[in-house]
């Protein structure tokens, strides 16, 4: 028995650790040919176990059980996840921006996802989050751990300040008031004079941790890793807190409630849920998690202009939820990384990024609207 | 004392807010059309209005091209190409709906939104990288007079007076259309109650078809409108052009055509003024619509006109 155990587990760590070493392959090509093929693969796998279900449920299984050692390994190579990238600054600066849209995409789920409430803002409450942070920083020298809390509560407080209008509609109304919010706040941006107007804030200082400066290159074990691979592990930090609460958040009394009033609003505000306080929580916590990312962006780029909190970066957010899965946690964080990824994979179509964004959302939309990975129904133990 | 000078410019001024009014107008009447036929808001109408504008830009070329510029006087070329780009973005504005918007007929609400502002998304990347050097704006051409009159001090440009003449030219007609031909009655009775119209024989499929050609051969007015008054377009024009269009729509009342006038007059006027006499306003005119816009939501939302909505369980 405990023989099987030992084998099943090994199993489960040659997976994790083939994975790896197929995602490491993944991010070190370059040439277009390899990485369609790449991605061939990676669907004919996906296809694979969507018709074998013996084999799906088989996986499944064992993921559950051993979900410990799946968590503990998953972690492990995700830590050396620097060194397997041979320390290339440009790949761990990739890295970088999909935990960074991650938390963005798991903050607008809450929304999107959870109580079907459509947020165009969350560029807002990204910009607010990093203008107040570089803002403290350049003028006034507030560290970048005291600028994060208060940052994400500034755009916490926007968040509330779009929360409150936004509750007296809905649908279409509720989208109208969030693009024209963020078109606000872009607006504000450019034309502010002590936010630097179209030119931005530039030299925002790298945060430093126990006396090491971010901008140094990290020693560890004897191997010098670039800069970037401090805000590496700083977003993983992030990411997985983000991922924490959000999980936490999805199987709490709140996650079953705005999931209630996503299935019918009438009928949850009969059930006597406050709609109102928990579509402004969505809100609030949505703003948080983008007031965090706009903090990491704003000290690890040490440059912000409002170009980068446009009205295009909401989209691609809202895109992000919607291809990896309304709900699904874990598949919203794989939407992110693939969004992030693959744009830089197929750099000499830079130009039809966007055009392609829209089309995959038409396309996700009309034949699978439930995303790449869609959110099982919840199951409760007796 | 308030001075001559004092009153020519609140004129001057107001025919700015009226012919940003009259632009607004017209997109709003497509956002009120749409909301009317189907229940859903074309979040990328306003995109498909600035489709209108370079559709001018390629058939003015054309002409260009075939010399119909040199032969033919400026009388007919102009409403010629003005009409063809109209019918073109109309035809194209029903494509959109067939492909994008019929699908999710019968889904939840979000999808359709969602879909709608990917398609706005499309449409403008499809613009920017179909012109060369698309992110740049491109030079409107010149198709309107560009004499213009002193009256009292008021500068009477001859382009803005044509434009508001057609303004009013193509809503009337579009009243008239509406009221009195077959289509338009069908309009009406599938915004009235689709299912009722179903009942009584209509095809619904060719009336949406119907309501989506005209509200965006109209948008496309709206978009010419924009290129003639700036000389320029963008490809990115739409998205604000969109928002503006629909905001006046809300602000008149949503699903109501008379609506969208009030509305559309209302934002223009609200922008050109706090863009004229609130000091140092100009960078913030946008803020100011939407300020108003998001006060008519939180007080008003069913907008002036509109009438209260009652939520059926």
């Amino acid at each position: 028995m405990s023989l099987q155990k030992l084998f099943r587990g090994v199993f489960l760590l040659a997976i994790e650790v083939a994975f790896f070493i197929l995602f490491v392959a993944f991010m070190e090509t370059n040439e277009i040919a390899k990485v369609i093929a790449f991605l061939l693969f990676f669907i004919g796998v996906g296809i694979l176990f969507k018709y074998w279900k013996a084999g799906n449920d088989a996986l499944v299984e064992l993921f559950r059980e051993m979900r410990t050692l799946a968590g503990i390994g998953f972690v492990l190579l995700l830590l050396i996840l620097p060194f397997g990238l041979k320390g290339n600054p440009y790949l761990i600066h990739i890295c970088v921006m999909a935990g960074l849209y991650a938390i963005l995409a798991l903050g607008l789920n809450f929304q999107l996802g959870s109580t079907n409430v459509v947020n165009f803002a969350t560029a807002a409450s990204y910009g607010i989050g990093a203008y107040t942070s570089a803002l403290l920083a350049v003028h006034y020298g507030v560290s970048f751990w005291l600028g994060i809390f208060l940052a994400g509560s500034m755009a916490s407080l926007f968040g509330l300040v779009l929360g409150f209008p936004c509750m007296k509609t809905k649908d279409y109304y509720l989208s109208l008031v969030t693009i024209a919010f963020g078109l606000i706040v872009y607006l504000l941006l450019v034309n502010f004079s002590w936010t630097g107007g179209p030119n931005g804030i530039p030299n925002i200082p790298s945060p430093s941790f126990l006396g090491h400066s971010f901008k140094d290159p990290l020693n560890l074990f004897g191997f010098e890793l670039p800069s970037q691979s401090n805000y590496f592990y700083l977003v993983f930090l992030f990411t997985g807190g983000a991922l924490f609460v959000a999980h936490r958040l999805h199987h709490s009394r709140v996650g079953l409630t705005w999931n209630a009033i996503r299935e019918d609003e009438i009928a949850a505000r009969c059930q006597g849920i406050d709609v109102t306080w928990y579509k402004i929580l969505a809100f609030c916590i949505d703003a948080f998690f983008g007031g965090v990312a706009g903090t990491v962006y704003a000290h690890y780029i040490g440059f912000i202009s409002p170009e980068n909190f446009a009205f295009i970066v909401s989209v691609v957010v809202v895109t992000m939820v919607i291809l990896g899965g309304m709900d699904n946690v874990f598949g919203v964080i794989i939407g992110a990384i693939l969004l992030t990824i693959l744009p830089e994979k197929f750099r000499s179509f830079e130009d039809f990024r966007l055009l392609i964004y829209g089309v995959i959302v038409v396309a996700m939309l009309m034949f699978r609207p439930q995303g790449l990975f869609p959110q099982k129904l919840r199951v409760y133990k007796r | 004392m308030i001075g001559r000078a004092f009153v020519a410019e609140i004129i001057q001024q107001g025919i700015n807010a009226l012919l940003l009014g009259c632009t607004y107008t017209l997109i709003a009447i497509g956002f009120n059309l749409f909301f009317g036929a189907l229940n859903v808001v074309h979040f990328s109408h306003g995109d498909v209005c600035i489709l209108g504008a370079f559709v001018i830009l390629i058939l003015y070329s054309l002409a260009k091209f075939l010399g119909l510029v040199a032969v033919l006087p400026a009388f007919i070329w102009v409403p010629l190409i003005i009409i063809v780009a109209m019918l073109l973005t109309g035809v194209l504005g029903a494509l959109f709906e067939r492909v994008v918007i019929k699908p999710f007929r019968y889904a939840p609400l979000l999808m359709v939104l969602v879909a709608t502002v990917a398609l706005g998304m499309i449409i403008r990347e499809t613009v920017r990288l179909s012109f060369p050097h698309g992110s740049n704006p491109q030079i409107f051409p010149r198709i309107l007079p560009q004499k213009s009159i002193t009256w009292g001090g008021v500068l009477i440009r001859m382009d803005n007076l044509i434009i508001f003449g057609m303004t009013l030219f193509l809503i009337t007609l579009m009243f008239l259309f509406i009221k009195r031909t077959r289509i338009g009655a069908s309009i009406r009775a599938v915004s009235q109650d689709g299912e009722a119209a179903m009942m009584m024989g209509i095809n619904i499929d060719h009336t949406v078809a119907a309501t989506f050609l005209l509200g965006s051969a109209l948008g496309a007015m709206a978009g010419i409108l924009i290129g003639a008054y700036n000389n320029i377009i963008r490809f990115d024009m739409g998205l604000m052009g969109g928002v503006k269009g629909f905001s006046a729509a809300v602000v008149g009342g949503l699903g109501n055509v008379y609506g969208a006038i009030v509305g559309g007059l209302i934002l223009g006027f609200v922008e050109t003024f706090a863009a004229a006499f609130i000091p140092g306003g100009t960078p913030y005119t946008d803020v100011f619509a939407f300020l108003v816009v998001i006060f008519f939501l939180v007080f008003k939302p069913s907008g002036i006109l509109g009438e209260k909505v009652y939520e059926k369980v």
